[in-house]
């Protein structure tokens, strides 16, 4: 089997055709592309689907089915989609400007978002430079889970390849979102001379935001084992704390309450 | 590494890096930092880095004067590059009262400290409400307030220190772990360490919580235990406190930090003394529940991460800058009792006058280790945590 996946975390071109329906749907209307080919335990698609278009799963780590004569391309599985795996194309647009473009309909989570009309940088499934794009719409609003939807007009022939953009023409490679630093800053504390995880969060807030470094530690290993010529494996994995996951300081304050009523977990 | 120096710091936190900086001003040359992980790893890395000269004894007062205006100067004086921001924030401290006892201590602290040029003053609860407007009055008698008072970045200040220390010329070594110290004849002669020996006829030990080990290398014993503190941070948000906000009788303080977090914490009772700083599980709840009925808006902020480090602790909870009657050049500078951030410029300034045998600026040699031996006069600070 093709490990490209596994490996790279890309999907290969016969994955990402497969996400795509016949040429006959596409000529009827805006729908939603699933780009989720391995089997994880995660559903919301498949439950916030209004329309019943995503096929219910019978198991948790089932890979979504889409039927898409249900589809109408309302967007709403792209905001509810933690992996960010939901697309929505529409080759049905007509385009003011008389070109022969379509409509992608992407999530975008970072900051600053993209106004009307923006040129942005159209990016494929690898980050890499495709072409250029218009920005024709931004969507957020209360009920979209905090995930903007981002909506470009590209050449209906990129179709296929497009599946991001970037704003910034300096094409920063952003490793950890949480505190905005981008692999050249990184960089520059590395060659610096900081050898592991702990120092560098002492620098910089690397790992320190909302994520607790499960994005961005992996990567900066990596660059940390590249430039010092160290296996990751001998590496300090740098300290952990807690908590696992970020909690509301209310409800730790009634962490006895709640435990009287629920008990600790002890069977 | 070079094997010979004319000073060995040991420890890189933020008493080594101004003992360093401050020795080398004052025109020492040969001045090397070793520190077994990295800049900052131990208290340095771990602390709330707020600085307030809202004290209760006049050497307190006055040392944490001294520092306060040094951090005002920093970047003229440091000239550290862009790059580095201390992140200096005078929001001032306001210590929260609610006892007699606390009001009565704090009135005749402010009365000292308006003597000594320090402008803090007392707030009545509409003052308060004013300076913290997200503050419960539940239970408060009144507050205390000095503007000056604030907090810096603790990461970035030390690196402050380190860039002017190494562009004058001084050498840091970072893992680089100390293992032994050698002596002849009632004097130091050098250290031992995982990356080789080094000669030197004079040892700054400015390793925190880890100064007593360092001593007991040469047999001296410091009247120091080292006891861990817990801390918890959470998610950016902006700005809804301006000063740091502190309670003795209620057992907290918390601050909002540039960045947007805040940071708080909090003495929590049966804390290990053996050198741990591993998390306790019952720190979060006790102090989500303080800080939340104190500021009950804080209810819905998430707490990310919760870490601990070490308060090094003296007979009476004041710093240690002295050196070792039995054991010439052998130097300490520690104890700092959960304040050895804001003390930090005072430290390099006190131990560079000790050692250089400079004219003392503030009478520091009343915190030499004599004053725990009979007849020596205790400093008894009446204001710490
Ligand atoms: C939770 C918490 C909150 C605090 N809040 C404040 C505050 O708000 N304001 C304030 O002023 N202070 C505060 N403090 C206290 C303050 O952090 C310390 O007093 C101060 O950082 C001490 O600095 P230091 O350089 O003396 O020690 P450290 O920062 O502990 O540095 C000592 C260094 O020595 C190194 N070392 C140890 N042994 C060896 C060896 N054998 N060889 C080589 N290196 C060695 C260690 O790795 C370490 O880096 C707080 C402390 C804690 C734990
Ligand atoms: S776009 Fe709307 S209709 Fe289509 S699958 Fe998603 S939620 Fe269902
Ligand atoms: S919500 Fe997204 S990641 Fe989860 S199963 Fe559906 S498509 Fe896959």
């Amino acid at each position: 089997m093709d490990k490209t996946l596994e490996k790279t975390g890309i999907p290969t071109t016969e994955q990402v055709e497969s996400a795509f329906p016949p040429q006959e749907r596409l000529d009827e209307g805006a729908v939603a592309i699933i780009e989720c080919f391995q089997r994880i335990p995660c559903n919301p698609c498949a439950t916030s689907c209004p329309r019943g278009a995503i096929v219910p799963f019978e198991d948790i780590n089932d890979t979504p089915v889409i039927k898409n004569e249900n589809c109408n391309g309302c967007t709403l599985c792209i905001t509810k989609c933690p992996g960010l795996a939901i697309m929505v194309v529409d080759t049905t647009w007509k385009d003011p400007a008389g070109l022969d473009r379509a409509l992608i309909k992407l999530p975008y989570e970072f900051r600053p978002l993209p106004a009307v009309g923006d040129e942005v940088i159209a990016t494929d499934r690898a980050g890499a430079f495709v072409t250029k794009a218009e920005v024709v719409q931004v969507l957020l609003n209360h009920a979209m889970n905090k995930v903007p939807i981002v909506t470009i007009a590209v050449e209906k022939s990129l179709m296929r390849t497009v599946r991001g953009i970037h704003l910034d023409a300096r094409q920063r490679a952003v490793v950890c979102r949480c505190n905005d630093l981008d692999e050249a800053d990184i960089a520059a504390y590395i060659a610096g001379g900081a050898t592991s995880i702990d120092e560098l969060k002492r620098v910089t807030r690397l790992g320190m935001g909302p994520c607790q470094g499960r994005n961005c530690v992996p990567i900066v290993q990596g660059m940390l084992a590249r430039t010092l010529g160290v296996p990751v494996a001998e590496l300090s994995p740098g300290t952990y704390r807690p908590t696992v996951k970020s909690i509301a300081l209310g409800d730790l304050a009634e962490y006895d309450s709640a435990r009287d009523e629920l008990g600790d977990g002890e069977k | 590494m070079k094997n010979t120096a004319d000073y060995v710091i040991i420890g890189g936190g933020i008493s080594g890096v101004t003992v360093g900086y401050f020795l080398i001003k004052h025109g020492a040359k040969n001045v090397v930092i070793l520190e077994r992980d990295y800049l900052t790893a131990g208290a340095t890395g771990r602390c709330g880095a707020g600085i307030r000269q809202q004290w209760g004894t006049e050497l307190n007062c006055l040392t944490a004067k001294y520092s306060c205006e040094f951090f005002e100067n920093a970047k003229e004086e440091l000239k550290y590059d862009d790059a580095i921001d201390i992140e200096f924030h005078q929001g001032g401290y306001l210590l929260l009262i609610s006892t007699e006892k606390e009001l009565e201590q704090t009135k005749k602290n402010i009365a000292l400290q308006n003597n000594l040029g320090i402008a803090s003053r007392l707030l009545d609860k509409s003052e308060i409400k004013q300076i913290a407007p997200a503050l419960s009055m539940d239970g408060l008698l009144a507050g205390a307030f000095h503007q000056k008072d604030g907090h810096l970045n603790p990461f970035h200040t030390t690196q402050a220190f380190a860039q002017a220390f190494k562009r004058m010329g001084g050498i840091i070594h970072t893992n680089t772990y100390v293992t032994g110290i050698t002596t002849t004849g009632g004097r130091v002669t050098g250290v031992d360490t995982t990356q080789g020996h080094i000669s030197t006829d004079c040892i700054i030990n400015a390793a925190g919580g880890y100064s007593q080990q360092v001593a007991q290398m040469v047999g001296v014993e410091l009247p120091l235990y080292s006891e861990r503190h817990n801390i918890l941070v959470t998610e950016p948000v902006e700005r809804a406190l301006n000063p740091v906000i502190m309670s003795f009788s209620l057992n907290f303080y918390c601050q909002q930090v540039p960045h947007g977090s805040f940071i708080m914490g909090r003495t929590c009772d049966n804390q290990p003394r053996d050198l741990r700083t591993t998390a306790d599980s019952e720190f979060p709840v006790h102090m989500a529940r303080s800080i939340t009925k104190a500021m009950p808006s804080l209810k819905k902020l998430r707490m990310l991460r919760q870490w601990a480090g070490l308060y090094n602790m003296s007979p009476d909870k004041c710093p240690i800058y002295s050196g070792t009657p039995e054991l010439a050049g052998f130097y300490t500078a520690a104890g700092f009792s959960g304040r050895g951030f804001m003390l930090a410029p005072a430290t390099g300034q006190s131990m560079t006058e000790m050692i250089l045998g400079l004219e003392p600026t503030l009478p520091w040699q009343r915190l030499g280790l004599s004053r725990f031996e009979e007849g020596g006069e205790l400093i008894l600070e009446p204001s710490v945590v």
